[in-house]
């Protein structure tokens, strides 16, 4: 599924989720839906004729013609700022997708599903957590989410009421650089140890999905598959040196 | 912070869009086998240099350079060498 041409989309709400990200609700006619995990290219154009092409993960799931960025301001990105910062509803930008269906899970893959994400790695995850939601799908989840702080955590009021729901979902947070008062959760960066702690066994087969900073994203992947996961059931998307936790 | 290489080591996911520009398939999906150690992966599992000068995709498994992709002037310039085939399956042929 995909498509390849341009086109234009509406920004139908901007709404911040934390001090460096906000969501991008896009009006885009014509689309015809996408599966959990893919992104878009986004292109801005500039008054001069330069041309900047960024990937971004969708964070929705299929809705109509409806679809949901999260964009992390990246302080010396050319493109983040822009859309992080400076647009407003009924501005305009041009898209292409959804692309990539290597990242991609939808309900009737089945599970157990084990997801780790680092910063704004999160986005596609959420995709697929909404998706589930959507589906009534009962596939248990284990979501493992390294952030910087609580006030970093993108999604944690709906996180929670998903898992509130009790259906099958649990969120285990690492926190690697600072932590409220009396936290009792993880303080240190994802290691082999709290894979071991948070994930399933490697007996119960689960998929897992790892996106996130590049370094993360393969230490995390080299754990897994050391704890004796089966590599081909680890899928990685790499985010390159953006959002470090 | 300090910036090197790893940092910034992508993977096929990320040029999702500029390969289907190219061939018309969702290459993440497709398979191909690596001319060097004869590995065999999805393109989306390749680690992927996205570079001003064009895109380098590599085999996660020995790291030789499976596909170059550049483009300049009106035209795309493409390296694969180190492929030593590539699987395009009419599932993934994306649509204009």
């Amino acid at each position: 599924m995909g498509r390849l041409s341009w086109r234009l989309a509406t920004v139908a709400e901007v709404r911040r989720e934390t001090p460096r990200v906000v969501s991008l609700a896009l009006e885009v006619p014509g689309w015809d839906g996408h599966l959990a995990g893919q992104h878009v290219d986004v292109r801005l154009t500039a008054e001069d004729g330069y041309q900047a092409e960024r990937a971004y993960s969708i964070a929705s799931a299929p809705d109509g013609a409806r679809v949901e960025l999260a964009v992390e301001r990246l302080d010396d990105g050319e493109v983040s700022p822009y859309l992080a910062g400076e647009l407003r509803k009924g501005d305009q930008l041009e898209l292409r997708g959804p692309v990539g269906g290597y990242f991609v899970w939808e309900p009737d893959r089945g599970g157990p599903l084990l997801l780790v994400a680092g910063g704004s790695g999160v986005v596609p995850l959420m995709a697929m957590l909404r998706r589930r939601a959507a589906a009534a799908s009962d596939v248990p989840v284990r979501l493992l989410y390294s952030a910087r702080t609580l006030e970093d955590v993108i999604f944690r009021e709906e996180l929670a009421g998903l898992e509130a729901a009790g259906d099958g979902l649990t969120v285990t947070y690492a926190l690697t650089r600072a932590q409220p008062a009396g936290w009792a959760g993880y303080a240190r960066r994802v290691d082999a140890v709290m894979l071991e702690e948070v994930g399933w066994r490697p007996g119960e087969r689960p998929l897992a999905y790892v996106c996130g900073p590049t370094r993360l994203v393969e230490a995390v992947a080299g754990h897994l598959v050391a704890l004796g996961h089966d590599p081909s059931r680890v899928k990685t998307e790499r985010f390159g040196p953006t959002g470090v936790p | 912070m300090t910036v090197d290489e790893t940092d910034l080591r992508l993977d096929g996911n990320a040029v999702a869009g500029t390969l289907a520009e190219v061939f018309g398939f969702d290459l993440t999906v497709c398979w191909g086998g690596c001319a060097g150690c004869g590995a065999t992966n999805q393109l989306g599992a390749l680690l992927v240099y996205a570079h001003g000068m064009g895109t380098v995709a590599c085999c996660p498994g020995c790291g030789q350079h499976l596909l170059r992709v550049t483009r300049g002037e009106g035209r795309w310039w493409l390296d694969l060498r180190g492929l030593a085939w590539l699987q395009l399956d009419e599932q993934a042929r994306m649509t204009g």
